[in-house]
């Protein structure tokens, strides 16, 4: 599954592009972000979850899986794993 | 208690789920896609009540098939009840063919996690 890690810019309120990666056989995607990259701020993670669905000949309800996510202390390690299903779907926060 | 607002074909329901309450006053706003722009068009901002439901979303002549998307002011909602979460606010885009059906999109809410699923 194809997904992007843009940055929200608090100066400009403009999201800024950091990474785009595509998880592997076990749904992962390591090597996502830097830890001096890995500032904090505020995050999305979005996940082309539409475009799997097709390429398996189903239809979706969700185009796409955004999830907006705060960052304060940058020291943590963040997971942000997604369940999902053609109907319904639940990120929370890991570590 | 009766809506006087007529019927919506699209509901919600936020549930605060480490509370165990609905999500109640909680802003939200309802936006389609313009395909021709490619951009996000504001259709309805709401308030949940106290039941956590926001009836009146939109009318069915207004709800085309298209690309929608529920945003819900999930951090001001928990700094209202003095938490700090993760998420700045929950956006959930999905996708309208047949606008003859009812859509239910709950949301159920924590402060390190959250659920929807597509309901009716």
């Amino acid at each position: 599954m194809a997904l992007s890690l843009p940055r929200l810019d608090p100066s400009t309120s403009l999201w800024n592009l950091l990474t785009t990666g595509t998880t592997n056989d076990d749904g992962r995607c390591p090597g996502l972000i830097t830890r001096e990259a890995f500032t904090p701020a505020v995050y999305k993670m979005r996940f082309e979850t539409g475009r799997v669905r097709e390429s398996l000949g189903e239809t979706s309800f969700y185009p796409y899986v955004e999830i907006g996510f705060t960052i304060t202390d940058h020291s943590q390690k963040f997971h942000v794993p997604l369940l999902c299903s053609r109907f319904s779907y639940s990120p929370y926060r890991g570590s | 208690m009766s809506s006087t607002l007529p019927d919506s074909p699209l509901t919600t329901y936020v549930l605060n789920t480490g509370d165990g309450v609905p999500g109640a006053r909680m802003a939200l706003s309802l936006h389609r896609l313009d395909s021709l722009l490619v951009i996000w068009k504001l259709v309805t901002v709401g308030t949940t009540d106290e039941d956590g439901r926001c009836p009146g979303l939109i009318t069915k002549e207004a709800f085309k098939p298209g690309m929608y998307k529920m945003r819900f002011e999930t951090g001001q909602y928990w700094e209202s009840l003095g938490h700090t979460s993760i998420y700045p606010y929950v956006e959930i885009v999905f996708t309208i063919t047949n606008h003859n059906e009812r859509f239910h999109l709950p949301l159920l809410l924590s402060r390190f996690s959250y659920s929807t699923c597509r309901g009716s």
